[in-house]
């Protein structure tokens, strides 16, 4: 029987709601309940993470990217679904020593996520002492080796955080994720607020422990020259929804999905010069009221009126292909 | 040929000079900067953080606070000098002669004030008309950016608009007088990719029709590429190569341009990314000679001296001692 994947999720979904306040729990006593404020952050998202693969989540603000990398990561639990490690589901697995180690996640900004008063070997070398990873006299040892695969100077182990510069930072949360041996790195936005050529070490970092450490990686940006660069696969959402997913080379070579193409034209490249943009038009709408049918139908070009009643599914359409849109219906 | 040498060029800044005077030492932010702008042209002000780039653009709208400084150089604009102009004066030409976009339009807009109140207030500064016949322009205004229904939105407070609604704002407040010259500084690095689209053509549009100089400044290379006329590219204070968008892109003469360029992912190539070794240097310890030289792999002897500005074809220079294009073009 073949091993189950590293990851898998099915039916995903993550509902923010506000609780009741005093004013609303009044209202309710009197019967005259308010209709509660839900964001569906994530809905009905199911995927599978190989061993060993990059798999990339790109979307612009609000489509839930990061709401599904922390579910993965177990920072969030969904509101419906399950996520399976190994063929066991996170919550069973939630119990067992070390079991939440697996999958360790790399924030955007590493300045907020490094305890500030905490000198660098101290901050890459808590996680693995309090988890006893590794035994007390060789801990130094063990911090050092992470540092040097990170790429941090040995001599700033006595430094604070505050003393390196943003590329810096990245390499010291990248170690102190590396630290507990995880087997998946949730990166989200993790290069993103780097300069281009600070952003480019990050980069060959990530693809070099891949290499070295066998690692598996869920890769969340919003920038898609990076995400093609780095993923096997790739997911595309929208407003909360896998509008699109396959292959990273195939769906950037051949974009299936209306908005696909349209996230795909509007990237600004080096190669495309003097452009005459032709942008989609209209703003997202706002995840507190979503559109009916098709969340993408009220900026898409192709919208018929099926779009605009009835939510399409993700369905094949070709071999490891997704593609969530009626339009496909009509050429099969 | 003989029009440019009658009318002046939009802008032009020659050798300028912003120094921060502070308790660690002074810091030269802008270092000998020299910029020429014509009327319609959109010039691309790129760098990395802390290479002075938004500093050059503070320095040009004389928006430089203490303990900071403008130390030297020229700021023409139209032919009129900025620098060490009084208040005043500058006051009268910023907003109508000069405007400028910022990355965050909640910072430039006032919360607490709807759209119509702050547009009309910044119509009313350097014109005079009535509030009725500034609030049909200012209405107009918001049509010609993009903005559907624009009676309600200026009914609007601005954190009941989008971020890329507030942005369309902050460029249609910023062109409300018709300026020769527009400094933007990273207007679209805090937007989502479909909507930067959108107000890169909003923008491109606008200054072309108008004949409106814009000054671009971004980290992205990308989105200068498919905008701009000119690139300048800044390091550590100082302009290292210019040109245009093609020359400097296709054939970059300075080694840090092209580390820069070879930063960005290809599509459809996978490999290792040639990476610039090593950061920007701080500027209170700035290498003595060439700024870059620490990072550059093919620093020698020479680079100890400060390279200076020099030609290296039809209108491209560079500041490199060693620079990658053949010399020969510019003799």
């Amino acid at each position: 029987m073949k091993p189950p994947p590293l990851i898998e999720a099915h039916g995903l979904s993550k509902v923010f709601g506000e609780g009741q306040d005093l004013v609303g729990r009044m209202l309710s006593r009197f019967g005259l309940e308010r209709p509660p404020r839900r964001v569906h952050a994530v809905e009905e998202v199911s995927l599978t993470i190989r061993e060993g693969e990059v798999v990339g989540v790109v979307g612009e603000s609000g489509c839930g990217k990061s709401t599904l990398g922390r579910m993965i990561a177990d920072i969030l639990q969904p509101t419906t679904g399950e996520i399976l490690h190994r063929g066991r589901p996170l919550g069973a697995r939630r119990r067992e020593k070390g079991a939440g180690l697996a999958v360790q996640m790399i924030f955007q900004d590493p300045f907020s996520s490094l305890n500030p008063r905490k000198r660098v070997g101290a901050l890459i070398g808590e996680a693995p002492k309090v988890h006893g990873i590794v035994a007390r006299e060789d801990l130094d040892d063990y911090v050092e080796s992470l540092m040097e695969r990170c790429g941090i100077d040995l001599a700033y182990k006595g430094r604070f955080a505050h003393q390196f510069s943003g590329g810096q930072r990245q390499r010291i949360g990248i170690a102190r994720a590396l630290a507990v041996k995880p087997e998946l790195l949730v990166c989200d936005e993790a290069v993103s607020a780097l300069d281009v050529s600070i952003q480019a070490q990050i980069v060959n970092l990530f693809m070099d422990l891949r290499e070295e450490l066998g690692l598996t990686y869920l890769f969340i940006s919003h920038d898609l020259g990076v995400v093609e660069h780095v993923c096997d696969r790739v997911l595309v959402m929208y407003l909360g929804r896998i509008v699109e997913s396959g292959p990273a080379a195939e769906i950037f070579r051949a974009p299936n999905h209306p908005y696909t193409k349209a996230l795909l034209a509007g990237v600004p490249r080096i190669e495309r010069r003097r452009t005459a943009y032709e942008p989609i038009e209209g703003d997202m709408p706002s995840p507190l009221a979503p559109p009916p049918g098709c969340r993408f139908h009220p900026r898409c070009p192709f919208a018929t009126a099926r779009c605009r009643e009835e939510t399409p599914a993700l369905r094949e359409i070709a071999p490891g292909r997704l593609s969530a849109c009626h339009l496909n219906d009509a050429t099969a | 040929m003989t029009r440019a040498v009658d009318t002046p060029p939009a802008l032009a800044v020659e050798d300028l000079r912003t120094a921060f005077f502070t308790d660690a030492g002074r810091l030269d932010v802008v270092d000998g900067v020299s910029l020429t702008l014509r009327r319609g042209e959109i010039l691309g002000l790129v760098g990395e953080s802390g290479s002075g780039k938004t500093m050059t653009g503070f320095s040009i709208t004389g928006l430089i606070e203490p303990p900071g400084r403008i130390v030297g150089g020229s700021v023409k604009l139209a032919g009129e000098e900025l620098v060490g102009a009084d208040r005043a004066r500058l006051r009268a030409l910023r907003g109508r002669r000069i405007a400028m976009v910022f990355q965050d339009p909640m910072m430039t807009l006032n919360p607490v004030l709807r759209i119509e109140t702050q547009m009309t207030d910044a119509l009313l500064a350097h014109a005079s008309m009535s509030r009725a016949a500034a609030r049909a322009k200012v209405r107009d205004a918001l049509a010609e950016v993009g903005i559907a229904a624009p009676d309600e939105r200026l009914r609007a407070y601005p954190h009941e608009l989008s971020g890329g609604m507030r942005q369309r704002v902050a460029i249609a407040i910023a062109l409300l007088h018709e300026p020769d010259v527009v400094i933007a500084d990273e207007p679209t690095t805090a937007l989502d990719v479909t909507i930067q689209g959108q107000i890169l053509a909003l923008v491109q549009r606008l200054c072309r029709e108008r004949g409106t100089g814009l000054v671009w400044i971004t980290h992205d290379l990308a989105v200068v590429a498919g905008i701009a006329d000119r690139i300048a590219v800044m390091y550590a204070g100082r302009i290292v190569e210019e040109g245009p968008v093609d020359d400097v892109l296709d054939r970059p003469a300075h080694p840090y341009t092209r580390g820069l360029i070879a930063s960005v992912p290809v599509p459809g190539r996978r490999e290792r990314l040639p990476q610039v070794p090593g950061r920007m240097p701080s500027l209170l310890e700035l290498p003595p000679g060439c700024a870059f030289a620490p990072r550059c792999a093919q620093a020698a002897e020479a680079c100890r001296a400060r390279p200076d500005l020099l030609p290296v074809g039809p209108a491209r220079a560079a500041r490199c001692h060693f620079p990658l294009v053949e010399t020969e073009a510019a003799r």
